[in-house]
Order: structure tokens, then C-alpha cells, then sequence
């Protein structure tokens, strides 16, 4: 049934955002003249209720079957106005929109010219809308099991939440152990919890919790698949030690002929391990871990006369032979709390981390004061007789952070409150110490940061604000070259230890994960989000959430919520069960094609493959797209000779339209 | 007829990276020539090069394609096939005598508002100096 | 050496084989230097099949004739191979066919000729203007042999070759079922000569060239009907929904049909040269279908019509495609 397209084109004021720049009656005057418009209105806010119902109603009543609307990027809100059609019962996808706000006249100051831009962009919505079709919006069912790659607390707290509501997971952890870097802090600001303490217990329940598969020292090697139907592939790396058998007792790794003699990076190389390890004592799943970059056994072959471990291990769970496993699953959901880096002190050598052992990152400082850490939580420097007790400590803030030399513009937000933490610690462990930090700004923003910021300066922590040039040895002791602003005075502070707070950066294996799911990267080179504000743990890609660093910077509260967010929105999924598939999809005129298979080769998702089908006698192959698999791009079509194979809503037909009017004075 | 001296640039921008950066030059509020009118497509990938030659004889006086950077495409390869034939249609156009410059071929990312800008700009000035190309213009007879 | 005899003989026996629907070869025109398409369906129709330095044509063009031919109701289709005679530059169009699965490997039989070159018929027709009589040729000795009705033999040189002769690099065919004589060397190496030539002029001598031969186009479409590279059932530039370019006959619509074409063909024509020789207003087409050759060459790497497992340049790509053209 070929019914003469009835087009209605509305125009937004959008209060005064449009309509200070673009004339809107004459604009709605122009649109009332064009091809197949039976009416055109102009509004304040279109978007609003009354606007939805003027279009609502001019459907019903003028019986239009196609909507133009003149307003902001369609990018904004194109499903609000599909869902007013909808409402009105014709087929959403029976509208265009010319964005006439944010590429027209918010960029353009001169009315006239501005106008005249409107008009030509509503011109070809309304060319295009001519041509529109009605599209349905097919649904596939979604897996309920998520995957979620990464075990730090954004990881462990997403899962607890996805398990909980009774949904499957499977958490996917590089390292031997879940806890990531909340596992090597002493105590989180501003309460002063103890780190450990308020993790493990989460820890402890992933592991017991009888809806998650925990995989540690494993990673995702493979993701294909489309949202609610994503097929995973996950290498589960060789420990050398068999799962079952081994009971954490720990003798292996006494007897270990290189005991003491591996630098441990759970410590950040302050301390040492053995080949043979568990990264930490409160190490979830608590199983030694063989490493195969150091063990003697592995690298050469032989171990002495007889591997010391395997000969200390009563229960026998040695296994030198135990090859990597591979394990295939399905989930409807995937979340990437992969987590981060510190910035590498090294970069800015004017600070001589690389130079003096007294110059410290906060994470080592961390590892420093922890009570399981290298020097059983004693601040000190040097080692054995050489120990000493450091009386002059100062802090140095933003280093590599908000820093365009070292390619971080970014302010890497928790800096200023572990940096408060931390000469709190300093102070409780050595009360006649003397304190200083360096800083450009404090950021003391979030519940209790200032109160708390507030008190370590009643503790007599001194803050210094200037940002420290260099850092060099003179007699014994490090010199600290920096001006206070404050007063303006140059200053060379004399101190016994330095601690860099150190930023966040974004993880360098990113790109494996960025290759896993087709992530984005912001201009930071975290994981890029859907939309800042609304949608900070969406990403471009449907079914795939981010939560925790990777995103962005951030501490554990707001990893905590982001994470519960995470969750939510992979439940949202699941537990409706299924999910729409996009409509403006490709497809293919069979009775043109003539099956050569470009459209094949092009395809990203392999959503089109070539079929034989019967044309008037002979049997031939054309080219037959799979709807769940097409994701709209329409690389397809542009790569077409004949042009058998289409996108809709994006045709050639309803692009050439666009082209004629805009290339047209 | 006196030819109006301001260039029209039909322009291809992705949904996902351009066209949101030119969203985002607009809610900076950032100026540029209104010379420049944009055809939105889901991926660079999509853009027929013979849509450029179809816009050239439609009476455009340049052309611009945008898409994703290397790498960073929404659907993974589109705009590497896009580069690929653009390279190739470049080369056409030129050879058969069109001016280089009214074509062009950019890369916009989402967070990039600025640079659009700039993109706006300076292919809309190469289209001024290449002035206006009515030499290849569709007869539109005037019944 | 050309031996007809032999060459009719194999053709016979090719054509009796039960799994062959007919074969396609060459036979004498008819008048002057004309030589026309020979379809054989029985044996005794190969009598009259030669190979001779006026066999210009492709004939590789009419093996996508067998999909566009509707089955009648109650008959089923014939599945037999059509047998095909091909020069070197003929051959690559069957393989590029192959790869864009056009046809099917089974479904052809490619009978090689290896070439010593053809002659351009407009360049004898200049020489000898008013030929009407049958002409016949022959290869002799690196010339050619032309030997007129009245009985006359003129040795003509290489000058009287078609321009993508004296550069050819495939004179025998890259992929043949059988051969019908032994190899033939490559007379030359490819430097895109004629393209560069083109290249150096500025950008408003190279529209004025151009103009003035799109200007001349009558839209006959000769040069897509005779390319073996054009078989879509329905040509884009026909097509009136949408229509990308109106049929009208103006220098618009003219540049916008030979720029689509040459598009459509890059790294895919095979430079058989076939639509410069049918054109008949010489519309110098293969300068501009060699340009992009030239471009896919030098970027990708990429010669059509070598290898059946290659995967055209245009649907693929390298993370490492130049894109210093892009701002």
C-alpha cells in the first residue's frame, strides 16, 4: 500500500537556543512550502510534554506519516521523539531531524546566515523523511551470566552484586589474586579503615559465593558475539601447582632454593618472594603460584637434585607439567574493571626517583607502612645496620598528574587525600617526624576529605604551596629546590625522604582489552564512556559496562557506586531477558546481487554471508545478512557495485536526496 | 547571474565520533562558517565515494568525509575501508582535472569539538580559493 | 607458431566432450580487418576458428552471460562448462571473474592462446584505407604478417600494435586448462607511462583534456557492454531509483558516468583495452582506468586479475594505509 508520504515538520525555539540565532517562523513559514509537508508548526521545547503532543496530535488528525523535527542533535533526543510516534501509533522510525541547535545555531551568530543554514537542513530532512520506511525493531534473548574482567574491588563489588540478585558470573583476574590495588593500600582515607580489613571480607565472599566462577591468574583471550549473546574464550594460565590439593600452608615457598631472592611486585619491589609464591597473605583463592619467568624448574629444567617444593609439599600438589586450560562460555553481559597504573616517577627525572633510594612513590610508601609490608611497617631507610630512622619527610603532589610535559593533563583526583593519609600514618608512626607537603592545589572534595585535610594540618603537617623544581643529594641529605608562592620565597628544604604522589594512568595493556571489546579511549586514555554525565558506565558498545579506574580516576567510594552501577545496568539486561536489535540494520535486494562477496569481506561482525538461492531457473549465491549480528554501520553497502545491498534508514536513495539538496544553492 | 561568492561544503560526518565532536564544538559554543552542511551516516565507512562525485555535480563546491580516528572506529574497520577508498577517489578527482582542494577527508572524535572547528574552517577557506565549481554543475532545466 | 589445423582439432575435440556446452574463439569478420566473436556448438562449426594478430576481442565478456539467461518453465538449467579462448590479457579477466566469483572455476574451461601481440584495427585501417576484402594475418618472426584478398603480403612492425601490447607482461595466460602453443616472452615492463604523462599537467589542462573527450560521449555504453569487468544485472548508472546519474546526454552527466565507471573498475580492470577499441567517438578510457591501476599498485600492492586467492584492495585494508591526505 504506496501511501503519498503526509509530512510533518516541527520547529524548536528550544527557549531561546535556537531562536536567538535562527529565525523559527520564518524557518517554519520555508518548511510549510516544501514537498509533501502537510503542516508545520514551531514550538518552545518540542521535547517537552505539550511539544510531543502537538506532534501526537497532528499524526492522529492530519493522518501525517512522516515527522521532521528541526531542534537539537538527534544524537540528544532522537528515542524521545521516536517514542512520541510510537505513542501516536506510527512506526518510529518515520522521523528525521534536522539539527538545527548544535551545528547550526549555536555556531553560527549571524541570523541570516544561520537561517539560511536551517532551512537547508530542514530542506533535506524533509527529502529524506519522503523516503523513510517503517522498520521493526526485532529482540534476542540474553544469557543470564556476565562476565566481568578485572578483580579489584570494582570487580569483587560488581560481581557480589550480580550473584546476589542471582544472576551467574564470571570473574576473570590477570594476577594469582583477586584484590588489586586496594590489596597493597595500609589504610583508605578519610576513616582510616584499615585497607585489608574491609576488603578481604568481599573477597571471602566471592570466593564462597555459589553463582560466581572465580578464574585468577587467567585472561580473556577472545570476545565475539553481540550484547546478551557474547561468547568468551578465557586462558587459564598454568600455577604449576594443582588447585585442589594445595592448602595455602606455605612450605613450598619457605623451601624454595630462591626464597628471598625474587622481588616481589605485590611490594613493589621493596621486598622479596620466592618462585614459588602467594602474592600476599590474605591472597584470594589462597593457592601458591609457581612463577614461570624465575623458577628454576621452568627456565632450565632443574632444580638441584630435586625440586625443594615439590619435596616439601605433603599433599604432593606440585605439578611441573600442568599446562594452561582453556575455557569457553557464554554471557549476556560483560563489565571491565581492569583498573590502572601509577604514573612512573622515572618520567620526570628531575625529581630522581631513578637516582636516590630515599625518593619514594606513594604506592612503595604504602607498601612501607603496611604492617604486611617489606619493613613490617616500619618507616625506615636502608637496610640491616644502616637503618635509620627519617626525621625529615616531605610529599611532593601532582606528579604526573595535571602535567602537559608528561602527557597527562588530567587531575588524577585521589592524589591530594592519599597524600593527607599518608603524612597522617607518617606522623602516628614517628610524632617527632617533620612533615611537609608540596602542592599546587588541595583537593579535599569528597565526604569528610575536608574535615579531614583539616585535621592532619592540626597535626602539624606543613603544607608548602609550590611546585617543586628539582630534587638532589648534598651532604647525606636531599635538597628540595621550590619557591613558595605564598610569600614568594625561594626555598632549598633539606630533607631525609621524598614521596612522589604518583597519579593514575590508564593501564599499558589497555590496548588488549581495547582489542577484546572495540572500547574507545577519551582523550585522557581511559576507557571511553557512552556519555559523560548520563551514562558514565555505558560504553559504545551494548551489553559492555565499565566501572572502576578504567574509566577514569577515582577513589574506592566512587569505584564502589560506579561498580554498583556497572551492575545495575548488566542486571537491567538480564533480567528482562531479552534485548532489542537495531533496526537500521542492512539488507539485501536478491533479485541485484549478483553474490560476488564484498559485502562479505567487508563486514566487520560477519553478519553477511553469501547463500545459494534459486533465480528464475539457475542456481546462483547472493548475499543474505544476519540480523542479530548487523550493527548498522553500512560499510557493506558503500563497498557494493550494484548497490543490491542497502541500509535502512541510511539508503542510497535517502542520502542521494540529502546530496541533491545540500549541494543545491 | 552574479555567482555567489560564498562556498557550499557538503560534509559525511559518523555518528559516533564527528558528528558528536561537531555537537560538541556546538554546545562549547564555539563559531565557525556556516558554509558547511552535514550529512549524518552511522559509520565513514557507509560513504559511497561516488556520493562525492554525485555532491560535486549536485553543485557543491567541496566535499568532506569524517569519521572515527584509526583505530578507535565504532564498528571496529569502517573507517580503514573509508581511507582506502578515499585514497583511490582522491586520486581520480584529481587526475581528471578536479581541484584538490574541495576534497577533503578528516578525523573527529567525540571530544574533539575544537578541532572541528578548525576542520570547518580550513575546508571551507580551500573551498573559497578554489572558488566556485560550476564547470561539472547538473543542468537543473527550468521547465 | 600458429598451427589452425591443430588448433581447430583441439577445438573440436573440446566441443564433443560431453561436459562442454559450447565454446567461444575467434573467426575472420565480415570484410577488412574485422574479426569476429565465434560461438561453436558443434564440430564442425571449429573450422572456421582462427587466432591471428587481429583477435582483439575479450571474449572473457560472455562468460557472465550464462547467469543473466532466465531458465524456461519445466527445463532445467545447463550446467555444462563453456569453453572460452583467451589471450594473456583475456586470462586475467576470467581470473578476476574467478575471484569475484562471478563464475565459477568448474563452471569454464580456459583454452590459453599465448599472444605476440594484436595489432589496432584503427591504425591499419589508416594505413590501408578502403580495405573491404577478408584480410588474414599471421605472427612471423616478431612482425606480422598481413596477407590482402588480392593476394598481396605486406610485414608490418610493431608500430601497428596496440598500445597495451608494447608494455604487455602476460602474454601467456595466468591460468589456462590447456595451451595451444608454447610460451611466449613479455615484451614489456610496466611504468604507467601514458598516466604520468597525464599526471604533470595542471589541474585546469587536465579538465580541459578531459572535457573535451567526455564532450564528444554519445552514451552509447559501448564500453561497459564489451568490459568482461561490467555484469551487474542492473548497472548502477542506469538505475532511476535511485537515480545516481541521469541518462541525459550533456558534458555533466557524461563526466559523472565515465568517473563512476573508472571507480567501479579500480583494481579490477585488467587492461584489455577492449572499450578504447569499441568507442566510437576514442574516448582515450583505458588512460583513465590505468590511472587508478597505477594508484592501486603503488598503495596496496594489488594487480587485478593475477591470483584467483587475492582479495580485492577495496575490501580490505592495512592499519598502515597511508592517510597523509587526511587533515
Amino acid at each position: 500500500m504506496n501511501n503519498k508520504p503526509k509530512i510533518g515538520v516541527y520547529v524548536c525555539h528550544c527557549g531561546v537556543n535556537i531562536s536567538k540565532t535562527v529565525d523559527v517562523n520564518e524557518l517554519t513559514e520555508y518548511a510549510k512550502q516544501l514537498p509533501y509537508v502537510e503542516v508545520a508548526r514551531d514550538y518552545s521545547y518540542m521535547c517537552s510534554d505539550p511539544g510531543q503532543l502537538l506532534i501526537k496530535e497532528d499524526i492522529k488528525k492530519n493522518g501525517l506519516n512522516r515527522v521532521v523535527v528541526a531542534a537539537c542533535s538527534p544524537r540528544m533526543h532522537e528515542l524521545t521523539f521516536r517514542r512520541a510516534l510510537a505513542g501516536a501509533g506510527l512506526n518510529p522510525y518515520y522521523l528525521e531531524i534536522a539539527n538545527i541547535r548544535e551545528q547550526c545555531s549555536w555556531v553560527h551568530k549571524d541570523k541570516s546566515e544561520g537561517t539560511a543554514k536551517a532551512k537547508k537542513l530542514v530542506s533535506a530532512a524533509v527529502a529524506k523523511a519522503r523516503l523513510l520506511e517503517p522498520l521493526q525493531e526485532k529482540e534476542v534473548s540474553v544469557e543470564p551470566a556476565t562476565l566481568i574482567i578485572g578483580g579489584g574491588i570494582a570487580g569483587i563489588q560488581a560481581a557480589l552484586d550480580i550473584a546476589g540478585a542471582g544472576f551467574k558470573v564470571y570473574l576473570v583476574e590477570k594476577t594469582p589474586s583477586i584484590g588489586g590495588k586496594m590489596s597493597q593500600l595500609d589504610k583508605t582515607f578519610p576513616t582510616l579503615d584499615c585497607s585489608a580489613c574491609i576488603l578481604t571480607p568481599k573477597m571471602v565472599d566471592v570466593a564462597s559465593h555459589p553463582n560466581i566462577e572465580l578464574m585468577t591468574y587467567s585472561q580473556v583471550e577472545k570476545i565475539s558475539g553481540y550484547v546478551g549473546n557474547f561468547n568468551v574464550e578465557v586462558r587459564k594460565k598454568a600455577r604449576f601447582v594443582d588447585f585442589e590439593k594445595c592448602t595455602g600452608c606455605g612450605v613450598c615457598a619457605e623451601e624454595c632454593r630462591l626464597a628471598g631472592r625474587v622481588p616481589s611486585e605485590f611490594n613493589m619491589e621493596l621486598g622479596n618472594r620466592s618462585a614459588v609464591y602467594l602474592p600476599f597473605p590474605q591472597a584470594v583463592p589462597a593457592k601458591y603460584t609457581i612463577d614461570p619467568q624465575r623458577c628454576l624448574m621452568l627456565t632450565r629444567g632443574k632444580c638441584g637434585k630435586s625440586p625443594k617444593c615439590a619435596d616439601a609439599c605433603a599433599p604432593g600438589a606440585i605439578d611441573f607439567e600442568q599446562k594452561d586450560e582453556i575455557k569457553e562460555f557464554k554471557v549476556g553481559t560483560v563489565i571491565v574493571a581492569t583498573g590502572f597504573d601509577v604514573f612512573d616517577a622515572a618520567r620526570k627525572p628531575e625529581y630522581g626517583y631513578s637516582d636516590y633510594d630515599n625518593v619514594l612513590t606513594g604506592l612503595e610508601m604504602e607498601r612501607l607502612i603496611s604492617a604486611s609490608g617489606p619493613t613490617g611497617g616500619k618507616i625506615v631507610l636502608g637496610k640491616g645496620e644502616g637503618e635509620v630512622i627519617p626525621r625529615d619527610i616531605a610529599f611532593i603532589k601532582c606528579v604526573g598528574s595535571r602535567d602537559k610535559s608528561t602527557g597527562n593533563e588530567y587531575c588524577s583526583r585521589v592524589c591530594c587525600m592519599y597524600t593527607a593519609k599518608l603524612a597522617h600514618l607518617v606522623k602516628e608512626k614517628i610524632p617527632e617526624a617533620n612533615v611537609k607537603v608540596y602542592y599546587m592545589d588541595v583537593r579535599a572534595f569528597g565526604k569528610g576529605f575536608e574535615e579531614f585535610y583539616d585535621r592532619v594540618r592540626r597535626e602539624g603537617v606543613r603544607y608548602i604551596r609550590g611546585n617543586p623544581s628539582e630534587i638532589f643529594k648534598r651532604n647525606g641529605k636531599l635538597v628540595i629546590k621550590v619557591e613558595n608562592t605564598l610569600n614568594s620565597t625561594p626555598l632549598e628544604d633539606e630533607v631525609d625522604m621524598v614521596v612522589l604522589a604518583v597519579g593514575l594512568e590508564p593501564r599499558k595493556d589497555a590496548r588488549e582489552v581495547i582489542d577484546l571489546l572495540r572500547l574507545s579511549q577519551s582523550s585522557d586514555r581511559f576507557f571511553l564512556e557512552a556519555h559523560p554525565k548520563l551514562a558514565p558506565v555505558d560504553t559504545a558498545t551494548e551489553g559492555v559496562f565499565l566501572a572502576g579506574c578504567a574509566q577514569g580516576p577515582k577513589d574506592i567510594p566512587d569505584t564502589v557506586a560506579q561498580a554498583k552501577g556497572a551492575a545495575s545496568s548488566a542486571l537491567v539486561l538480564m533480567a528482562s531477558g531479552k534485548v532489542k536489535v537495531h533496526a537500521q540494520i542492512s539488507f539485501v535486494n536478491e533479485a541485484t546481487c549478483r553474490g560476488c562477496g564484498y559485502c562479505v569481506e567487508i563486514c566487520p561482525y560477519t553478519a553477511v554471508e553469501l547463500v545459494t538461492v534459486n533465480k528464475m531457473g539457475n542456481e546462483v549465491l547472493v548475499a543474505r545478512v544476519n540480523e542479530a549480528l548487523c550493527k548498522g554501520c553500512g560499510a557493506c553497502a558503500a563497498g557494493c557495485l550494484s548497490g543490491s545491498i542497502q541500509q535502512k534508514s541510511f539508503m542510497d536513495s535517502q542520502i542521494l536526496q540529502q546530496i541533491a539538496v545540500l549541494g543545491g544553492k | 547571474m552574479s555567482e555567489n561568492l560564498e562556498p557550499n561544503v557538503v560534509a559525511f560526518l559518523c555518528n559516533w565520533c564527528s558528528y558528536a565532536g561537531a555537537d560538541l564544538a556546538g554546545t562549547s559554543r564555539i563559531e565557525y562558517p556556516p558554509n558547511l552542511n552535514v550529512i549524518r551516516v552511522m559509520c565513514s565507512g557507509r560513504v559511497n565515494p561516488l556520493f562525492v562525485v554525485n555532491a560535486l555535480q549536485q553543485g557543491a563546491d567541496g566535499v568532506l568525509i569524517s569519521g572515527c580516528h584509526p583505530g578507535d572506529c565504532h564498528y571496529m574497520e569502517g573507517n580503514f575501508y573509508a581511507r582506502r577508498r578515499f585514497s583511490v577517489m582522491k586520486e581520480l578527482l584529481e587526475y581528471v582535472g578536479v581541484d584538490a582542494r574541495r576534497f577533503n577527508m578528516s578525523w573527529v572524535s567525540a571530544s574533539e569539538g575544537a578541532k572541528w572547528k578548525e576542520v570547518v574552517s580550513g575546508v571551507v577557506d580551500k573551498a573559497k580559493e578554489a572558488g566556485p565549481f560550476t564547470e561539472f554543475r547538473r543542468n537543473k532545466i527550468d521547465w | 607458431m600458429i598451427n589452425l589445423e591443430k588448433i581447430r582439432d583441439i577445438a573440436k575435440n573440446t566441443v564433443s566432450r560431453d561436459d562442454i556446452k559450447y565454446l567461444i574463439g575467434w573467426r575472420q569478420g565480415t570484410y577488412g580487418f574485422r574479426v569476429s566473436p565465434h560461438f561453436v556448438r558443434k564440430p564442425e562449426e571449429a573450422e572456421e576458428l582462427i587466432f591471428s594478430p587481429l583477435c582483439s576481442n575479450n571474449l572473457a565478456t560472455y562468460l557472465t552471460l550464462a547467469e543473466k539467461r532466465p531458465v524456461p518453465r519445466g527445463q532445467q538449467p545447463d550446467t555444462r562448462k563453456v569453453a572460452v579462448m583467451v589471450k594473456g590479457c583475456d586470462s586475467r579477466a576470467v581470473v578476476q571473474q574467478l575471484v569475484e566469483q562471478g563464475i565459477e572455476r568448474e563452471s569454464v574451461y580456459i583454452i590459453g592462446c599465448p599472444c605476440e601481440g594484436v595489432v589496432d584495427q584503427s591504425k591499419l585501417e589508416e594505413k590501408y584505407p578502403g580495405t573491404f576484402g577478408q584480410v588474414e594475418a599471421r605472427w612471423e618472426n616478431g612482425k606480422i604478417s598481413l596477407c590482402f584478398p588480392e593476394g598481396k603480403t605486406e610485414v608490418v612492425g610493431e608500430e601497428l600494435l596496440t598500445q597495451k601490447c608494447l608494455t604487455c607482461r602476460y602474454p601467456n595466460p595466468v591460468l589456462a586448462d590447456i595451451n595451444l602453443r608454447e610460451e611466449v616472452a613479455a615484451r614489456g615492463n610496466e611504468s604507467f607511462a601514458d598516466v604520468a604523462e597525464l599526471e604533470k599537467k595542471s589541474t585546469k589542462d587536465k579538465w580541459s583534456f578531459w572535457q573535451d573527450k567526455f564532450s564528444s560521449c554519445i552514451r552509447c555504453y559501448s564500453c561497459r557492454n564489451v568490459c568482461p569487468m561490467c555484469y551487474c544485472q542492473e548497472c548502477i548508472l542506469d538505475k532511476l531509483n535511485p537515480t545516481w546519474v541521469n541518462r541525459s546526454v550533456n558534458i555533466s552527466e557524461n563526466t559523472a558516468y565515465h568517473l563512476a565507471r573508472a571507480f567501479h573498475l579500480a583494481g579490477r580492470c585488467i587492461e584489455c583495452g577492449e572499450c578504447e577499441r569499441v568507442c566510437p567517438v576514442n574516448i582515450p578510457i583505458t588512460k583513465l582506468n590505468r590511472k587508478l591501476t597505477k594508484e592501486v599498485t603503488e598503495k596496496f600492492g594489488f594487480e587485478p586479475g593475477v591470483d584467483v586467492e587475492a582479495k580485492p584492495p577495496l575490501v580490505g585494508y592495512r592499519p598502515d594505509d597511508k592517510e597523509n591526505f587526511i587533515l
